[in-house]
């Protein structure tokens, strides 16, 4: 049993999360959702007892875990009575190999060698990773390295889970195959609490979701999806449209949808047959990581003004290393890439972009270094800084913003630089449906006769904001085209994408991708 | 050697044996041993090129800085810089140089062929074996894990200015220190941001620096280990009594003729 009662904390800069009253029973998974920056983070943290312990700020109210008070438990007890994963994987990993960072949690426990050896095995089998026991944790997909911390965080039979954000970097199917584990532990008389952003996949899972905003909960469970869509949240759409339109009369038809009459007209193909114009031609690129396999092979693309392509795949189909030779951070080993204009990549981790002392001195250090006149230079900055609203934030260092701010300001300090074409790696990571809209709406207007080339694993975000999508299996482009038809195709093909259930319904009604509302308000004029 | 307990004997071994040499060449040996140990390493060409580059810039700047400075005499002139104000590059100071550069890279190198060849958490229990309090085990065994990541941000931070604009060259050199210090920033957030996760992570797993802990394989040294061992402390052994003995010789405390070919020996080639 997870037990907060009244907790609350109060950092040292006055900021106060709660009062906060929740209860998760053994054998159930409970989602904790809200807008970023709202607390969760640190209800999560007040549930594992670690503000209390290394905190510097101030903790009222009541927390257990059992019958036990988290931050008095001793070390070895600690791994005994809870798991906590944080939001990186990468971040958490402490040992050379697979078994080995399993085994880390047994070890504290102070268990025998044979007793942690036959633990490590059946969680192994239990993850699907017994294959790759020796192996270094850097060397598996995404949703696998989320198994292993999930495993090592529940070695010594925790009987409470705490998870912040597992699914943000981990593609559709990767972030089912989390949920379903975490599904199955809860099943297993696990009490689990997981913050998380990506309610359409996570929601499913879940027995309840708790809605956090400002630091207190708002609503537990949350009963309707408006709720979520309010504080700038996507829950299952399918389920939001049905509360639109009071009934399901059009399901008849969304079932019915076969995906080959739909995704019929999408060219499966390499896109070499397109014309050589536009703001990037790329062709018959190939590039292998030393050591490896060859990541990605005779990819040929050309990208028009205006479009905004994304760029899907499963973990490890290359599309982080096509990005990087499209922005000419890699060099191909066959192939070349041409561009009419400047190429500005915000990194996957948008941090590594972030270098000056102050936001204003970000935004403004591209066109600094082009030689432009102090009054283009401030002109620019104030249009970057406007639209990706960080204009009340250019005297503050990047580094201590939250994490969708630093977004923000890397992606605004791309375009102060006026590029032909922004690449960005995993835009949406970590960040409310609310921030990812309004940054990625407002990069047309931002961007006036260029284009934007993103990544991202959340298909129902390329749906809404991408114009066209291309799909990557195994370092090869596999479809290419219009986003509802490509990803239908992809899907027809047996790709790891699992579409969003609104696409879906989108297809068979034959509209565009659209959000519950505006569907709703389709269906009612049909 | 496969057991990290016979590795870091034969590190202590390797740190005893550069102090008991003092000629170029046999420490240049002995350097040579574990600098091809880890060029044999796989890596990339690049990372190959740019430790040789490392190892050659420390040798020659160190051999430099000490021909320039040599205060002891003789001071045999190897390069007359200046004639007024006498500045000379001596082969004596250039010597002493190369002795202190080539035991610095002996260990180095062995030190890079360990880290490259020994899994963090091997290293960790060999350290345990050896009486290391587990907290300072850790510690090293961690930050020998994040060199390389380090290494790798600071290059995509490097590349992601380069992205944005070079920093122009013409600009004062001070401006432009300023600017490559800049690039420190993000990394060293970055850096910080993982030590808390991690810390986090530790301490939920039941992480303490001095709690008793299980380990769950046991190190167990192999025949190939205790030979390679003993083969080590044999040489090492040895090495200190001839050094001892010479030096017993040449404090003129202590001579026998029956001694005389060591001497001879350590004159020539120690």
């Amino acid at each position: 049993m997870i037990a907060l009662a009244a907790a609350g904390y109060r950092y040292p800069a006055g900021t106060a999360v709660g009062p906060v009253d929740l209860r998760v029973a053994p054998g159930e998974l409970v989602l904790l959702t809200g807008p970023t920056g709202c607390g969760k983070s640190t209800v999560l943290r007040l549930a594992a007892g670690i503000l209390q312990r290394h905190g510097h700020g101030v903790v009222t109210g009541a927390v257990t875990l059992g019958d036990r008070d988290p931050a008095s438990l001793i070390a070895a007890d600690r791994v005994r009575t809870l798991g906590f994963v944080g939001q990186d994987p990468d971040d958490a990993v402490v040992a050379a190999t697979c078994a080995a960072e399993i085994a880390f949690g047994a070890e504290s426990a102070g268990w025998a060698p044979d007793r942690i050896e036959a633990r490590v095995t059946t969680l192994l089998h239990r993850l699907g990773l017994a294959a790759r026991a020796d192996r270094a944790p850097s060397a598996l997909s995404g949703g696998q390295r989320q198994r292993l911390v999930i495993g090592a965080a529940l070695v010594a039979g925790a009987g409470a889970l705490l998870l912040d954000e597992p699914l943000s970097q981990l593609d559709p199917e990767g972030a089912h195959a989390v949920m379903a584990l975490l599904r199955e532990l809860a099943d297993d008389g696990v009490a689990v609490l997981c913050v998380e952003h990506r309610l359409e996949i996570a929601m499913p899972y879940a027995h309840r979701t708790l809605l956090m905003d400002a630091g207190r909960i708002v609503a537990d469970p949350v009963s309707d999806a408006g709720a979520l869509r309010a504080r700038g949240l996507a829950g299952p759409m399918v389920r939001e449209l049905e509360e639109r339109t009071g009934g399901t009369r059009w399901r008849v038809r969304a079932d019915t949808v076969t995906h080959a009459s739909v995704a019929s007209d999408v060219s499966l193909r390499s896109a070499s047959s397109r014309p050589i114009s536009g703001v990037i031609h790329a062709a018959n690129l190939s590039f292998a990581w030393p050591g490896e396999p060859r990541c990605v092979t005779d990819v040929s693309l050309d990208i028009q003004a205006g479009e905004r392509v994304a760029l899907v795949g499963a973990n490890g189909a290359g599309k982080s290393t096509l990005l990087g030779l499209v922005a000419g951070r890699l060099r191909p080993a066959r192939g070349a890439v041409r561009a009419t204009g400047r190429v500005v990549e915000v990194p996957q981790n948008p941090d590594l972009a972030l270098f000056c002392e102050t936001v204003h001195a970000e935004l403004a250090y591209g066109p600094v270094e082009a030689r432009r006149s102090p009054a283009d230079v401030a002109a620019t900055v104030a249009r970057a800084a406007a639209a990706l609203s960080v204009a009340d934030l250019l005297h503050r260092p990047p580094q201590a913003l939250s994490r969708g701010q630093r977004l923000r300001t890397a992606v605004a300090a791309a375009l102060a630089c006026a590029p032909r074409l922004l690449v960005m790696d995993e835009p949406t990571s970590g960040q409310d449906r609310d921030q990812v809209d309004r940054m990625l709406a407002a990069l047309p207007d931002a961007l006036p006769g260029g284009a934007v080339l993103f990544a991202s694993h959340d298909l129902d975000v390329v749906l809404r904001h991408a114009t066209r999508v291309i799909v990557l299996d195994a370092g090869r482009i596999v479809a290419d085209g219009p986003p509802l038809a490509t990803l239908l195709a992809a899907e027809t093909r047996g790709l790891p994408l699992p579409l969003p259930p609104l696409a879906r319904v989108c297809a068979a009604l034959g509209v565009p991708y659209a959000a519950p509302e505006q569907l709703a308000a389709w269906l009612e004029a049909e | 050697m496969t057991d990290p307990r016979a590795r870091l004997g034969a590190i202590f071994g390797l740190g005893v044996l550069v102090l008991c040499l003092e000629g170029a060449l046999p420490l240049a040996l002995l350097a040579a041993g574990p600098t091809l140990a880890v060029l044999l390493h796989p890596r990339t060409a690049g990372w190959r090129l740019r430790f040789l580059g490392g190892v050659a810039l420390l040798a020659w700047t160190t051999a430099l800085s000490q021909g320039l400075f040599w205060a002891d005499w003789p001071r045999t002139p190897l390069l007359v810089l200046s004639t007024d104000p006498n500045i000379v590059i001596s082969r004596e100071g250039v010597t002493h140089g190369l002795v202190q550069s080539l035991r610095f890279v002996a260990l180095t190198a062995a030190g890079v062929w360990v880290a490259l060849t020994t899994a963090p958490d091997r290293l960790v229990a060999a350290l345990l074996a050896v009486r290391v309090p587990f907290g300072i085990a850790l510690m090293g065994a961690t930050a020998l894990r994040f060199v390389p990541l380090v290494g790798a941000e600071l290059w995509a931070v490097r590349e992601a200015r380069a992205r944005r604009g070079r920093p122009a060259w013409a600009r004062s050199p001070w401006a432009w220190l300023r600017l490559e210090v800049s690039l420190l920033r993000p990394v060293v957030a970055r850096a910080l941001r993982r030590a808390r996760a991690l810390a986090e992570s530790l301490e939920t797993r039941g992480f303490h620096p001095t709690a008793p802990r299980a380990v769950r394989e046991p190190l167990r040294m192999n025949a190939g280990d205790i030979v390679g061992l003993g083969v080590v402390a044999t040489i090492v052994t040895a090495a200190v009594f001839a050094r001892g003995l010479y030096g017993l010789y040449g404090a003129e405390l202590y001579y026998t003729p029956a001694l005389r070919p060591l001497y001879a020996f350590v004159r020539a080639w120690m």
